[in-house]
C-alpha cells in the first residue's frame, strides 16, 4: 500500500475543483498544473500549491507531457490526476508518469493502449465475440460478395468509400432490390473522388441511443460496472444532457450490456474509473468505444448510487480500494446533468467570452453545481466552452426533469452568454420528456438554434429602465427591502 | 456589484437582478438573463437626455424604441398637431406630433433606427 501525500492535477476548470475537493476530503495536498491564462479560476484559488506549466495555448501547457511531468516532480507530487480531456487518455503520458515514479490516477498505459486505440479495441472485442456495429471491410469487392454481406448485415446498410470521408461515395441501402444500383453508384463515386472503388459496408443506425456503462477496477483488479447513463442528446458528437440510469433499458438489456462492459474491461485489465460506450437501437446494442478515464458526466452515476468516483480513484491508486462481494449497489431515483456552455444560444451557439459578473446557483436538496469560475474570473477563448455542470437528483425521471428546469431558471450567469435557455427548451421537449430521444434529437428539432422570445427593442427598453433604476439608488432602496433578508424574513422567527 | 430590486415593468412590479459588467448591462427578468450594450444606451441618448432640455422645438424620444415612420422632411412647414414620426416600443406605437407651428430644421433619425429615451429626433424652428 502506497501512502500518498500530494496529488498533481493536470487539468483545469470544474474538474480540477472536483479533484481538489476529493483530495482534501482524504487529507491529500494538491498541486494545480495550470497555464498562465488560468490564474483567475476557482481551482487556482483552491489548490494547496500551483505551478504554471506554460502559456495559454494547450499544446504548450495542458497537452505538454514534459512540462506536466517536470512540474509534478518539482512539486514533490506522488501522483497525477489527469481529469478528462487533455492528457487523460494519452498512453504516453501515463507511461511517462509510471517511468518517473508518479502514480497515474487511471488505468495503466497498457490498458489505455489496448482499449483506447480504436483498432486494437475492435480486434479485442471481435476476438472475444462482443457485439460491434455489424459491417464488412473485406478485400473481396465483387458484387455477389457485397450483396451477400448486405443481406448478412441486415438493412438499412450504408455503403462508404474506403478511402473517403465527407459523405462522398456514401450511399444508403434501404431495400434489397436497389442494393446493386447503390453499391455500383458508390463504387463509381469512390473511384472518381478518391481513386479507389473499394467500399465498406456498415449497418446504418438511424435512431440509435447513446448508452454507456460506468466501469471501475479496484486495487485487486476486480472489475464491476456501476450501471448505465444515457447521453443521446448530442450536438456534433458533443454531449449536452446526460442522465442515469437510462430510461431505455429493460432489466434484461441492462444485465447483458453490463456483462459486455465488464468483459471488455476485464480483458483490458482495467483499473480505476472508465466508461464503455454503446449504441442501442431496436433492442440491439453495439460496442462503440471505451473511454479510459473519468467521464464528464460521472456525477449522475454518483447521485443514483451514492458513491464518490474520484475518491474511489484516489483510494485505488493508493492500493486501498477493494469492492467487497457483499456490497450490492442498486441505483435509486433518477439523476440528470446539464452542461453549461459559454455560448449564445440565439446565435447558433456562438462562443461567448469575457469577464464574469454575478454567478449564482440556486442551492437546494439534491441540486449539485460543479463550476470552475466565479464572479470576476474571465472566460477566455483558449479552452472548452463548458463553464459548469448542473446536476439534480429526484425520485423519478419526470420529477428530475422538473427540478432541472426550475434549477436552471433560477441559475444566473452574468458577463457571458450561456446555453441555459437552450437546455430548458430541450428538457421541456416532448420527445425528451418521453425518454425516446435518439442521437438525432438535436439535428431533428434544434438545428436552427433558438429563436429569441423577446424583441430587441423590448430588451433595450427594459435595460434602459433597469439602468436608470440602478443609477438612482433612492428610487428603489425602500422597495428593495422586499428582497432584503434582514427586514422581512427575521420577523416571527 | 450586482443589485436586486423591484421595478415596475410592463405595468407589473417585478424582481430584477442586474449588474454592469464590461460596459454591458446584464439583468435577469422572467427567469431569463438578458444583456444590452451600455454604450448604446448611454451614447445614443442617456447622457444627452440629461443635457438636452425639453422645449417645444426639440422633439425627443419619449421612450426607448424604434422609429417606424417619418412623415416629414427637412425644410417642410408643419402646423401644431401635425404628426412628425411614429415610434414603437414594447409592441406599442407612439405618434410624435408638433406642439407648435414651425419649419422642420433637421431630422436626426430615419426609419428603423433604435433610439433611447430622450434622443433628439427632430429639430424644429418655430414660426414667430
Amino acid at each position: 500500500m502506497k501512502k500518498m501525500k500530494r496529488i498533481a492535477i493536470a487539468n483545469r476548470g470544474e474538474v480540477a475543483v472536483r479533484i481538489i475537493r476529493a483530495c482534501e476530503e482524504l487529507g491529500l495536498e494538491t498541486v494545480l498544473l495550470h497555464s498562465d491564462a488560468d490564474i483567475h479560476s476557482r481551482a487556482y484559488r483552491l489548490a494547496t500549491k500551483t505551478i504554471c506549466i506554460g502559456p495559454a495555448a494547450t499544446s504548450l501547457s495542458y497537452l505538454n507531457i514534459e512540462a506536466n511531468i517536470g512540474a509534478a516532480i518539482a512539486a514533490g507530487a506522488d501522483a497525477v490526476h489527469p481529469g478528462f480531456g487533455f492528457l487523460s487518455e494519452n498512453a504516453d503520458f501515463a507511461e511517462q508518469c509510471e517511468k518517473n515514479g508518479l502514480t497515474f490516477i487511471g488505468p495503466s498505459s497498457d490498458t489505455i493502449r489496448k482499449l483506447g486505440d480504436k483498432v486494437s479495441f475492435k480486434s479485442l472485442a471481435k476476438t472475444a465475440g462482443l457485439p460491434l456495429i455489424p459491417g464488412y471491410e473485406g478485400q473481396d469487392q465483387s458484387l455477389p460478395e457485397l450483396l451477400k454481406q448486405v443481406e448478412m448485415i441486415g438493412l438499412p446498410v450504408i455503403v462508404k468509400a474506403a478511402a473517403g470521408g465527407g459523405g462522398r461515395g456514401m450511399k444508403l441501402i434501404t431495400e434489397l432490390k436497389t442494393a446493386q444500383v447503390q453499391i455500383e453508384s458508390a463504387q463509381r463515386e469512390a473511384l472518381s473522388a478518391f481513386g479507389s472503388s473499394q467500399v465498406f459496408l456498415e449497418k446504418y443506425l438511424e435512431r440509435a441511443k447513446h448508452i454507456e456503462f460506468q466501469i471501475f477496477g479496484d486495487s485487486t483488479g476486480h472489475v464491476v460496472h456501476l450501471f448505465d447513463r444515457e447521453c443521446s442528446v448530442q450536438r456534433r458528437h458533443q454531449k449536452i444532457i446526460e442522465e442515469a440510469t437510462s430510461p431505455s433499458l429493460t432489466v434484461e438489456l441492462r444485465r447483458k450490456m453490463g456483462e459486455v462492459a465488464c468483459t471488455i474491461a476485464t480483458l483490458g485489465k482495467y483499473q480505476s474509473a472508465g466508461t464503455v460506450e454503446f449504441l442501442l437501437q431496436d433492442n440491439e446494442f453495439y460496442l462503440l468505444e471505451v473511454n479510459t478515464r473519468l467521464q464528464v458526466e460521472h456525477p449522475v452515476t454518483e447521485e443514483v448510487l451514492n458513491v464518490d468516483l474520484v475518491k474511489m480513484q484516489l483510494l485505488t491508486a493508493q492500493g486501498n480500494f477493494v469492492f467487497s462481494p457483499q456490497d450490492i449497489r442498486i441505483p435509486k431515483g433518477h439523476s440528470i446533468e446539464c452542461r453549461v456552455y459559454a455560448e449564445n444560444p440565439y446565435q447558433l451557439g456562438m462562443p461567448s467570452t469575457g469577464k464574469l459578473g454575478l454567478v449564482s446557483w440556486p442551492e437546494g436538496p439534491r441540486r449539485r453545481f460543479e463550476f470552475g469560475f466565479e464572479a470576476g474570473d474571465v472566460i477566455t477563448p483558449h479552452y472548452d466552452p463548458m463553464i459548469a455542470k448542473v446536476i439534480v437528483w429526484d425520485e423519478n425521471r419526470s420529477r428530475a426533469i422538473e427540478k432541472m428546469i426550475r434549477t436552471l431558471k433560477d441559475s444566473t450567469v452574468f458577463g457571458v452568454h450561456t446555453n441555459i435557455p437552450y437546455l430548458i427548451e430541450i428538457l421541456d421537449h416532448q420527445e425528451f420528456r418521453s425518454g425516446k430521444m435518439t442521437t438525432k434529437f438535436i439535428e431533428t428539432y434544434f438545428a436552427e438554434g433558438l429563436k429569441p422570445k423577446h424583441a430587441d427593442e423590448q430588451i433595450r427598453a427594459w435595460a434602459h429602465a433597469i439602468n436608470k433604476a440602478m443609477k438612482s439608488p433612492n428610487d428603489f432602496s425602500q422597495r428593495s427591502d422586499v428582497v432584503s433578508p434582514w427586514t422581512s424574513h427575521w420577523r416571527g422567527v | 456589484m450586482n443589485k436586486t430590486f423591484k421595478l415596475k415593468l410592463d405595468g407589473i412590479e417585478k424582481a430584477v437582478t442586474a449588474e454592469v459588467v464590461d460596459k454591458k448591462i446584464w439583468f435577469k427578468l422572467y427567469d431569463q438573463v438578458f444583456s444590452c450594450d451600455l454604450i448604446e444606451l448611454v451614447d445614443a441618448g442617456f447622457k444627452k437626455a440629461k443635457t438636452i432640455s425639453k422645449s417645444p422645438d426639440r422633439i425627443l424620444a419619449p421612450m426607448p424604441g424604434k422609429v417606424t415612420k417619418v412623415f416629414v422632411s427637412e425644410n417642410q412647414t408643419v402646423q401644431k398637431g401635425d404628426a412628425l414620426l411614429v415610434m414603437e416600443a414594447m409592441k406599442m406605437e407612439y405618434t410624435l406630433k408638433a406642439d407648435i407651428s414651425a419649419t422642420v430644421e433637421k431630422i436626426f433619425s430615419k426609419v428603423s433606427d433604435q433610439v433611447t429615451l430622450g434622443f433628439l429626433l427632430v429639430q424644429l424652428k418655430e414660426h414667430k
